[in-house]
C-alpha cells in the first residue's frame, strides 16, 4: 500500500505548471507520421484523388487528343449526356446486370453458405471449390465462357444431346447476351459472398440456436429468426462489393461481348466510357461518363450502407 | 532511429512525387549507349499485333533482320487487342511508341500532327505512292494491298448441284438456296471482332454503291450524301434479305475470327466473304484443294473487286528519333525477307515496284492474287467500305458503329431504314 502511493506521481506545485511542463516534441511524431502514413496517403492521393479531379476538369471540357485546341465547355457533356440514347441505354443495361449481380449471387451464395457450414474435408474442399473463380483472372473466366456459350460450345452440346433442336443462341441474341453476361459474373462472384456468409455464420452464437431450439422454434423459424438477423453485417459487405464491381465491370464485357452483339446490347457505362475516350477520341465527354459513373456508385453505395447499416444497429 | 525514419520517410516521398510526374510527351524512344565510350546506337520503339498469321517469331525473326540493317535498337510492343485503340491510349498517356504497323483512323492522329510525313524520295519504291494519304500527305507507307472476296467450297456446291461459283446476284440467291435445300449452311460468318459480320455488307455496298460512285465517302465527308439514300438503302436491303432468308446464320455472331475461320474450313458453312488475308489459312489448312474464291456478284453480272492499298509502317513525328524511325519505317517495307515472309504468313501483296510474289502456283493466294490482277487489268478495283483509310475512310468511331449496326440487322433487332438514320446521328455526333 505504501509503496502504491510512493510510485504515484506527485502533483506538480501550483504556479509551476508552464515552468516544469514536459517538452512537446513534435518532429518525432511528424516523422512518424511521414514515415508510416505518407506512403498510403501519396498511392490514395496519386492514384485516386489525383485521377478524379483531373477527370473532372477535363468532364468540363470538349478535350480531344486528337482535335485541339481544347475548350470549357462548363455543364454541356452532362446535358448532352442526358439526351444521349447511347448513354442512356448503356446505363439501363449496368442497372440491370447490378441488378442481377447484387441478387443472384447474394441468395445463391447465402444458401450455398448454410449447406457448407459444417465441419469435415469435404465441406473444406466445397468451400475451396466456390472460391476458385473470385481468385482468377476476369480475363480467364471470360474466354473460357467464351468457349462454353458458343453456338457450337458444350452447352449447346448439351442441350443438342438431350434433344434440345435449335438451342439459345447465348452469345448472338442480343435478347439473351446480357443474362448470359450476368450468368459469367454471378458465377464469379459467387464464392466471394459465399466466403463472406460462411464467415457470419460462424459468428452466430451456438446458445442462441440451442435457447430457439428448447422454445420450439423449428430449423427455418430459426434461421429466420436468429441467423438470418446475425448476418446483417455479412450481407452489407456482399451487398456493397458486389454493387460496386457490378457497376463499373468492363473486362468480361470486353473480351466476351464487345459489347454487343449489335449496338449497345451489352454495352456497359465503363465500356462505353472506354470505347467514347479511345475509338470515338471524345475524352471530354468520355469523363463526364466516367465521372456520371462515380457518381452513381457512390449514391448507390452510400444508400445501400445506409439501410443496410440501419438493420444491422437494429439487432 | 530518427535518422532511419527520416531516411525513410524522405526516400518514400522522393518516390511517391516522381510517381505524380508527368511523363514524357514524346513516347518512349530513348537513346541508350550501346557500351562504355562507345556510340550512342539509337533505341525505338515499335508497336506491333500478333494474330494466328503473324506469330511472335514473325516478328522477332524480321524485328532483328530490318534493326541489324538499320543500326538501330527495336523494343517491340504488342498490342494486346485492337490496336488503333492501344495506341490511342499510350498516346494520350504521352507513351506513343516510335513506330506502328497497320494503325487504323489515321486522320485522327494525323490531325494532331502525331504522324510523320513521308517524302517523295521515301515513297519512291512505292507503286501508289499516294494511296491512303491526308489531304496529299503520305503519313503511312502503301506498303500492302488486300482485296476481299467470297471464298467457298467446291465439295459443298457440288452436293448442292451447283456447276460454278455465281456471276450475277441473282444466281447468288439461287446457290444460296440450294445450299439450304440441302441442309448447307450458305455462309459463315464471325461477331467478335464485329467486322466479322459486315463483309457481306461491304460486297453489297461494292456492287450497288461504290462501283456507281467511288467517291460516296468524300461526299458523306462533305455532307453531300446521306447514308439514309436510295443506293445505300439498296444495298442495305439486299444484306437483310440475307439474313432474313436464313443465308445468315445470327448464331454465328456469338463466334470470333478464329472459330469462324475454323467453321468454314471444317465446312459448316459453304461460303465465307473474307480479306485476302485468309488465303494464308487456307492454304496451311488439309482442304487448300477444295477452297475457290469469287468475287462479291453484281445484278447485272459487272466485275468489281474491293480493295485498298496502304496499312504499312506509321511515324511517330514527335519522337525525339524521327528521322533513324522513318528510315527503319522504309527498310521494313522494303525487305524482300519480310515482304516474302509476309506474303506467306498473312497472304499480302507487297505493293512495290519490282517486287515479284514468291512461286506458289496452284494455291489459294494464287488464285485471290489473280483475282486482284484482272482487277486491275479491267480497271475494276472499288474502295472496301469499312475498311478505307485516310481521306478515303470514314471518321472516327464510325467503322466500329457501322460493323455494329451489321449486327443490328443481322439479328433483326433494327429495319435498314432505321440503322441508316442511326448512322447518320452518329455521324454528325462525333464530327
Amino acid at each position: 500500500m505504501v509503496s502504491d502511493v510512493a510510485a504515484r506521481p506527485r502533483k506538480p506545485p501550483v504556479g509551476s505548471r508552464t515552468r516544469h511542463r514536459p517538452k512537446r516534441r513534435i518532429w518525432p511524431r511528424v516523422w512518424h507520421f511521414l514515415s508510416f502514413g505518407a506512403p498510403g496517403v501519396l498511392i490514395y492521393v496519386c492514384f485516386v484523388l489525383v485521377p478524379i479531379v483531373v477527370s473532372f476538369g477535363y468532364s468540363l471540357t470538349n478535350y480531344n487528343p486528337f482535335n485541339p485546341p481544347t475548350k470549357f465547355v462548363g455543364l454541356r457533356n452532362y446535358q448532352l449526356m442526358l439526351q444521349d440514347d447511347t448513354f442512356l441505354t448503356s446505363l439501363k443495361i449496368t442497372t440491370i446486370l447490378t441488378a442481377i449481380v447484387v441478387i443472384v449471387p447474394n441468395v445463391v451464395g447465402l444458401g450455398i453458405a448454410v449447406l457448407l457450414d459444417r465441419n469435415g474435408w469435404l465441406y473444406n474442399a466445397l468451400r475451396s471449390v466456390f472460391f476458385t473463380p473470385m481468385v482468377l483472372s476476369s480475363v480467364v473466366i471470360s474466354v473460357i465462357w467464351t468457349r462454353m456459350l458458343q453456338d457450337d460450345g458444350p452447352i449447346n452440346d448439351v442441350l443438342r444431346a438431350i434433344g434440345v433442336q435449335d438451342p439459345p443462341g447465348w452469345l448472338s441474341d442480343p435478347d439473351i447476351a446480357l443474362y448470359s453476361l450476368a450468368t459469367v459474373l454471378c458465377w464469379q462472384m459467387l464464392g466471394f459472398c459465399v466466403v463472406i456468409y460462411l464467415a457470419g455464420l460462424s459468428g452466430v452464437p451456438k446458445e442462441l440456436l440451442e435457447a430457439a431450439s428448447i422454445d420450439g422454434a423449428g430449423p427455418i423459424r430459426r434461421f429466420w429468426q436468429v441467423t438470418w438477423p446475425m448476418l446483417a453485417p455479412a450481407l452489407t459487405v456482399n451487398t456493397v462489393v458486389l454493387l460496386i464491381s457490378a457497376f463499373k465491370i468492363f473486362d468480361h464485357v470486353q473480351v466476351i461481348t464487345q459489347g454487343g452483339p449489335g449496338t449497345g446490347s451489352t454495352a456497359t457505362i465503363a465500356f462505353l466510357a472506354i470505347q467514347t475516350a479511345f475509338v470515338d477520341n471524345h475524352q471530354g465527354y468520355a469523363s463526364a461518363e466516367a465521372i456520371a459513373m462515380l457518381v452513381v456508385i457512390a449514391v448507390l453505395t452510400t444508400i445501400s450502407l445506409g439501410v443496410l447499416r440501419r438493420r444491422e444497429v437494429n439487432l | 532511429m530518427k535518422k532511419i525514419l527520416a531516411l525513410g520517410a524522405a526516400l518514400t516521398l522522393a518516390a511517391g512525387l516522381s510517381a505524380c510526374s508527368v511523363g514524357d510527351n514524346n513516347g518512349g524512344s530513348t537513346t541508350q549507349p550501346s557500351g562504355s565510350g562507345a556510340a550512342a546506337k539509337k533505341e525505338i520503339t515499335f508497336l506491333v499485333f500478333e494474330t494466328d498469321n503473324l506469330t511472335p517469331k514473325f516478328w522477332d525473326d524480321n524485328i532483328k533482320r530490318v534493326s541489324e540493317k538499320v543500326g538501330v535498337t527495336v523494343k517491340k510492343i504488342v498490342a494486346p487487342g485492337d490496336r488503333t485503340a492501344y495506341a490511342k491510349q499510350l498516346l494520350a498517356s504521352g507513351q506513343f511508341p516510335d513506330v506502328q504497323i497497320g494503325l487504323q483512323d489515321l486522320p485522327s492522329f494525323d490531325g494532331s500532327g502525331n504522324l510523320a510525313e513521308f517524302s517523295d524520295e521515301d515513297l519512291q519504291p512505292f507503286l501508289c505512292p499516294k494511296c491512303s494519304a491526308i489531304k496529299g500527305r503520305t503519313v503511312q507507307l502503301p506498303a500492302n494491298t488486300q482485296t476481299w472476296q467470297v471464298f467457298y467450297r467446291k465439295s459443298l456446291f457440288e452436293k448442292a448441284g451447283i456447276s460454278a461459283p455465281p456471276k450475277t446476284y441473282a444466281e447468288l440467291l439461287a446457290d444460296a438456296e440450294k445450299l439450304k435445300g440441302k441442309g448447307v449452311q450458305p455462309f459463315v460468318i464471325g461477331g467478335n471482332p464485329s467486322w466479322g459480320s459486315s463483309l457481306p455488307w461491304t460486297g453489297e455496298l461494292t456492287t450497288d454503291l461504290y462501283a456507281g460512285n467511288p467517291e460516296w465517302m468524300h461526299q458523306r465527308r462533305d455532307g453531300k450524301v446521306k447514308f439514309d439514300s436510295p443506293e445505300f438503302l439498296k444495298a442495305t436491303k439486299k444484306f437483310a434479305d440475307l439474313a432474313a432468308k436464313g443465308y445468315l446464320n445470327k448464331k454465328d455472331l456469338g463466334q470470333s475470327y478464329d472459330a469462324s475461320q475454323a467453321a468454314f474450313l471444317d465446312g459448316k458453312g459453304a461460303m465465307y466473304p473474307m480479306g485476302s488475308w485468309f488465303a494464308a489459312a487456307s492454304d496451311a489448312s488439309k482442304v487448300k484443294d477444295d477452297i475457290g474464291i469469287f468475287a462479291w456478284p453484281a445484278d447485272d453480272g459487272s466485275f468489281h473487286l474491293p480493295s485498298f492499298t496502304g496499312g504499312g509502317l506509321t511515324v511517330n513525328a514527335k519522337s525525339p528519333n524521327v528521322d533513324i524511325a522513318k528510315k527503319f519505317a522504309v527498310a521494313w517495307q522494303t525487305d524482300k525477307d519480310y515482304l516474302d515472309t509476309s506474303a506467306v504468313a498473312d497472304a499480302l501483296f507487297p505493293a512495290i515496284k519490282g517486287y515479284t510474289l514468291p512461286a506458289k502456283d496452284g494455291t489459294v493466294f494464287k488464285a485471290v492474287y489473280d483475282l486482284y490482277r484482272q482487277a486491275v487489268d479491267q480497271n475494276a478495283t472499288v474502295p472496301s467500305f469499312g475498311w478505307e483509310q485516310g481521306d478515303d475512310g470514314m471518321i472516327a468511331g464510325m467503322p466500329d458503329k457501322w460493323n455494329l449496326s451489321a449486327q443490328d440487322i443481322i439479328t433483326g433487332k433494327k429495319t435498314p431504314e432505321e440503322v441508316l438514320k442511326y448512322l447518320d446521328t452518329e455521324w454528325d455526333k462525333s464530327s
